[in-house]
């Protein structure tokens, strides 16, 4: 399986910002600085269960529910 | 609208702030920021501060050295007086424990009742969050990363310092001196503000990735899955034994876009690199080349200048480690009168905060 990670990251960033562009920025630097960069990923990469497990940790931290 | 920037060198708690009091033009200010010297007692300046200021909300923290429109100090006490037209309203509170167990909700939920919004509500162009924190208390990740998760406003600030002697720092509310605690304030200014964050290096085309860390430690144990000193010495021409001389000048940046956060190591450990701010396993940092600070600054605060046309008060939270690079190039009078035009305080910090915890940058806000 594979684009769970970039999918979730999305949501997160889409969550906690509310679309917004500034804040879409600021998420994604505050994903970056704990230790997950969102441009690393996209529709292709694996669904690396070591990886989904700190996306999961974060989507919790930000208190974001992810869709699946 | 008014903001005002005074120091006193005087070196007597009672007869320093005395000194400020007799300097600040302002009636019945809204809030005192103060930025003082470790070498000050810092119970009798927090309390001397608030018997002077009693209907203030009166803030700041101890210092590697300070910072006044057009002078970088020592041993000296600045402060900024804010008036009610400038501050709106604002709500000061003090997390203790940092280390043991750093907790910003109670905070959070008092900036709720405070203002009655919800912390996920308010609008961070209209709110503007500043934190000072113990300096040594090795929690500013933690906190930044608290404060970051529960909120999408702007905290910003700088970790206390103790003139380089790294024995104690302390935050300072209302009167009181905390260690080991931060103080954060949230504001709701009604002057317009905006942020600045600037570090001067180039980006290199070295890139490590961190393959074993201590988090606690703030350590990096392996780069590239080698000894990270010995993937250090590589990059910087250097052997082993005497790598750690060029590490003010080649620190390390996590890349945002183009924009480096920059993480400083302080110190060699064993085989490791002990740093200045933590680094999560498996993060890619970029090797950073110094530059030039005071042209870099100036140019940064053109800009600013530029767009907002006029900046009626600039806090600098200013890393030691860049205070300690202008004092090497015999730069620090130049860097001062930078800001001899526009009403600023600011100090040498152990940490800057914006975001999250960085080094070797200078956070500032800016009042237009």
């Amino acid at each position: 399986m594979a684009g769970k990670i970039k999918r979730h990251l999305n949501e997160i960033i889409s969550s906690v910002s509310n679309n917004n562009v500034i804040l879409q920025n600021t998420t994604r630097t505050k994903l970056i600085l704990k230790g997950l960069d969102p441009n690393n990923f996209n529709d292709n990469s694996e669904d690396d269960p070591v990886v989904l497990a700190k996306v999961l940790a974060f989507a919790k931290d930000f208190n974001v529910k992810l869709s699946d | 609208m008014s903001v005002q920037a005074v120091y006193s060198t005087n070196k007597s708690v009672k007869d320093a702030v005395k000194e400020l009091a007799n300097k600040i033009d302002i009636q019945n200010p809204k809030l005192i920021l103060f930025f003082a010297s470790s070498n000050y007692q810092p119970t009798e300046l927090s309390s001397e501060f608030k018997n002077t200021f009693k209907s203030s909300e009166v803030i700041g923290c101890t210092t590697a050295g300070e910072i006044v429109s057009g002078k970088m100090l020592s041993n000296s006490v600045v402060a900024m007086v804010f008036d009610k037209a400038t501050i709106g309203d604002l709500k000061v509170e003090v997390i203790e424990n940092l280390r043991q167990n750093p907790d910003v909700d109670p905070a959070f939920k008092n900036f709720e009742i405070h203002f009655g919004e919800s912390m996920g509500e308010m609008d961070y162009q209209k709110y503007l969050g500043l934190v000072l924190i113990d300096g040594l208390s090795g929690s500013e990740e933690k906190l930044m990363e608290m404060i970051g998760t529960r909120s999408n406003l702007n905290f910003v600030g700088g970790s206390a310092g103790d003139d380089l002697k790294f024995k104690q720092t302390f935050v300072f509310a209302n009167g009181k001196s905390y260690t080991n605690a931060a103080v954060l304030v949230l504001l709701k200014p009604l002057a317009d503000f905006d942020i600045i964050k600037t570090q001067s290096f180039a980006v290199m085309k070295d890139k490590f990735t961190a393959t074993k860390v201590d988090v606690e430690k703030r350590e990096v144990i392996e780069f590239n899955n080698m000894p990270a000193i010995e993937a250090y010495s590589k990059a910087v021409a250097k052997t082993t034994e005497n790598a750690s001389t060029e590490f003010m000048t080649y620190p390390f940046g996590v890349m945002v876009g183009d924009e480096p956060f920059v993480r400083s190591p302080q110190q060699v450990s064993g085989k490791g690199i002990k740093f200045y701010c933590n680094i999560v396993e498996g993060t890619e940092l970029t090797l950073l080349r110094s530059g030039d600070i005071v042209e870099e600054t100036k140019n940064v605060l053109a800009k600013k200048i530029a767009e907002v046309k006029k900046i009626s008060g600039l806090i600098n939270f200013n890393c030691i480690l860049r205070t300690l690079e202008l004092q090497n190039k015999n730069q620090t009078e130049a860097y001062g009168k930078l800001f001899e035009d526009i009403p600023t305080i600011g100090f040498s910090t152990y940490g800057e905060e914006y975001i999250g915890h960085i080094n070797q940058t200078a956070v500032m806000v800016v009042f237009k």
